[in-house]
C-alpha cells in the first residue's frame, strides 16, 4: 500500500514517508520555534555557562540514562555492553560524583548509547514510517514506540510519577534538549544553508544516523551503493560528457 | 598422481600468497593515498589568514585531485540520470561541481586543524573502504570511511562516511526529493542548483 504511491519510499535505502506533507508542515513549525526560542535559549546556555559545567550537566544527565541502556543492552543480547554500561555506572556515580564526571571513559569504558528503538532494529523492526514530532523533531513508528518501552525502563519516571514530582522528567527532557541543540548551533546552520531541500536532508540524516546506530557502527559501515539498472554503458557516458 | 599433488598444493599456495600480498600491497597504497589527502585538505581548511576564497580554491583542487566528481555526481543523481537529456546532464556535472565544493568546505571545515589516522582497509564489490578517524584534542574521535575507487590506474574517492552518514547517500536523497516535487523533472533540481550556486557569490 505504501510502497504503491510515489513516496521517497521507493528509492532503496530511503526513509518512507506517506505523511510528508504533515511532516513538512510541522518541521516548518519546529524551524519557526527554533528560531525564535530554543537556538537563542541554546546561544545563551553555550556562551554563558562554562564547557566544563555543561559537561557535568550532560554527563549527569547520561548517567541517570544508565537504566535504560543496559535494559536495552540485555535486550539485544549483548552482555559485553551491559558489562560496560553497568561498570561506567558504578564508576561514574562513586569516583565520578554521582555522574558529574566520566571517568570510566578515560578508563576505556566508552559509552554506547541504546534505546528500545535500536533494540526493535537489531530485531529486524524496520522504521515504518517517518515522523516529524512536534517540538522534538525527526522519528519513526518505530522509535516513537521506542521512547514509549523506553520511559517504562526509566526508574526516574517511576519516581517522578509516585511522588507527584512530573515537573522532574520534563525539566530533564527540557535540558537535555537544550544541550544537545547547544552542541549542535553551527553544524545545523551549515546543513541548512548548504542544503536545497532541507527538510529531505534532515530527514536522510536522521535515517542513516539510526541504522548506523542500530549497527552499532560496526561492519557494514556504509551503505552500499545500489545502482540497479544501471550499466558500464552509462558511465562511460557520463564520463565523456 | 600422487606425485602431482604437492605440486599443485605448491601452485595454490604460491598463487593465494601472491594474491593476497598484492592485495594488501593495494591496500597499503589506498590507505596512504588517504592519509596523505586527508591531511592536506584539513589543514587547507585551517581557517587562517586565508581568505574563505582561497580556502575553497585551494579545497576546490584537492577535491578535483582526490574525488571523482563526475562519477559522484552521477550516482547522487541515481536513477534520474537515465532520464536526463545530454545537456541536462552537463549543466548538472558543471552546477554539481559547485554545489558540492560549498557543501564539502562547509561540512567537513568544522574538522579542519584535527589530526586524521588511517585505521585499517577492507575491500567492497569493486571499492575499497578506508576506516580513519579524525582525532582533536577534548573530544571523543570522528568515525570516517572513505569509499575509494580504483578506476584507470588511479584512486579516487567516491563517498565519504561521517559517523555512518554517507554525503553521498544524503545527496541522493536531497536531490530525489527536489526531483520529486518538480513532477519528476530533472529541470527541476537544476534550477535549485543555478539559485543556489548563485547565492553564494
Amino acid at each position: 500500500m505504501v510502497a504503491a504511491c510515489a513516496t521517497p519510499g521507493d528509492e532503496p535505502g530511503q526513509i518512507a514517508d506517506p505523511l510528508e506533507p504533515i511532516n513538512r508542515y510541522i518541521f516548518a513549525a519546529n524551524l519557526a520555534v527554533d528560531t525564535t526560542v530554543i537556538e537563542p535559549v541554546a546561544t545563551f546556555y553555550r556562551d554563558f555557562v562554562p564547557d566544563p559545567a555543561r559537561d557535568s550537566v550532560r554527563n549527569f544527565l547520561r548517567n541517570l540514562e544508565s537504566p535504560v541502556t543496559l535494559a536495552n543492552d540485555v535486550l539485544q543480547r549483548d552482555l559485553d555492553a551491559a558489562g560496560v554500561t553497568t561498570k561506567r555506572f558504578f564508576i561514574n556515580t562513586t569516583i565520578g560524583v554521582l555522574g558529574l564526571f566520566d571517568p570510566a571513559t578515560d578508563m576505556g569504558l566508552a559509552r554506547r548509547d541504546e534505546d528500545f528503538g535500536q533494540t526493535l532494529g537489531t530485531y529486524g523492526v524496520g522504521p515504518g514510517v517517518y515522523l516529524v514530532l512536534p517540538i522534538l523533531g525527526p522519528s519513526s513508528l518505530r522509535d516513537v514506540a521506542g521512547n514509549v518501552v523506553d520511559y517504562y525502563f526509566d526508574p526516574l519516571n517511576y519516581y517522578a510519577d509516585n511522588t507527584d514530582r512530573g515537573h522532574i522528567t520534563v525539566l530533564r527532557a527540557g535540558i537535555r534538549g537544550v544541550d544537545a541543540r547547544a552542541r549542535t548551533i553551527e553544524t545545523l546552520d551549515e546543513i541548512e544553508r548548504t542544503s536545497i531541500d532541507f527538510y529531505a536532508t534532515i530527514r536522510s540524516l536522521y535515517h542513516q544516523r539510526r541504522q548506523s546506530d542500530i549497527r552499532n557502527g560496526s561492519a557494514p559501515s556504509l551503505p552500499k551503493l545500489d545502482l540497479t539498472g544501471d550499466t558500464e554503458d552509462d558511465r562511460t557516458a557520463s564520463l565523456e560528457n | 598422481m600422487m606425485r602431482l599433488r604437492p605440486f599443485l598444493l605448491a601452485l595454490v599456495l604460491a598463487t593465494t600468497f601472491a594474491f593476497s600480498a598484492t592485495a594488501q600491497q593495494a591496500h597499503a597504497d589506498t590507505e596512504k593515498f588517504i592519509a596523505s589527502l586527508g591531511d592536506r585538505a584539513l589543514q587547507v581548511l585551517v581557517v587562517d589568514s586565508q581568505s574563505e576564497a582561497e580556502r575553497e580554491d585551494a579545497f576546490r583542487g584537492l577535491l578535483s585531485e582526490g574525488f571523482d566528481l563526475r562519477l559522484i555526481g552521477r550516482y547522487a543523481l541515481g536513477r534520474y540520470w537515465r532520464r536526463a537529456t545530454a545537456e541536462q546532464r552537463s549543466e548538472y556535472a558543471k552546477l554539481f561541481e559547485d554545489f558540492i565544493v560549498d557543501t564539502y568546505v562547509a561540512r567537513l571545515g568544522e574538522y579542519s586543524g584535527e589530526t586524521l589516522k588511517v585505521v585499517s582497509s577492507r575491500a567492497d564489490d569493486r571499492d575499497t573502504i578506508v576506516h580513519s578517524e579524525i582525532v582533536g584534542d577534548g573530544r571523543p574521535p570522528i568515525r570516517v570511511d572513505w569509499r575509494v575507487r580504483n578506476g584507470e590506474d588511479q584512486l579516487k574517492i567516491i563517498d565519504v562516511v561521517v559517523e555512518g552518514v554517507s554525503m553521498l547517500l544524503t545527496q541522493r536523497d536531497e536531490f530525489a526529493s527536489v526531483i520529486q516535487r518538480s513532477g519528476g523533472n530533472v529541470e527541476g533540481l537544476l534550477a535549485r542548483l543555478r539559485d543556489k550556486n548563485s547565492d553564494g557569490e
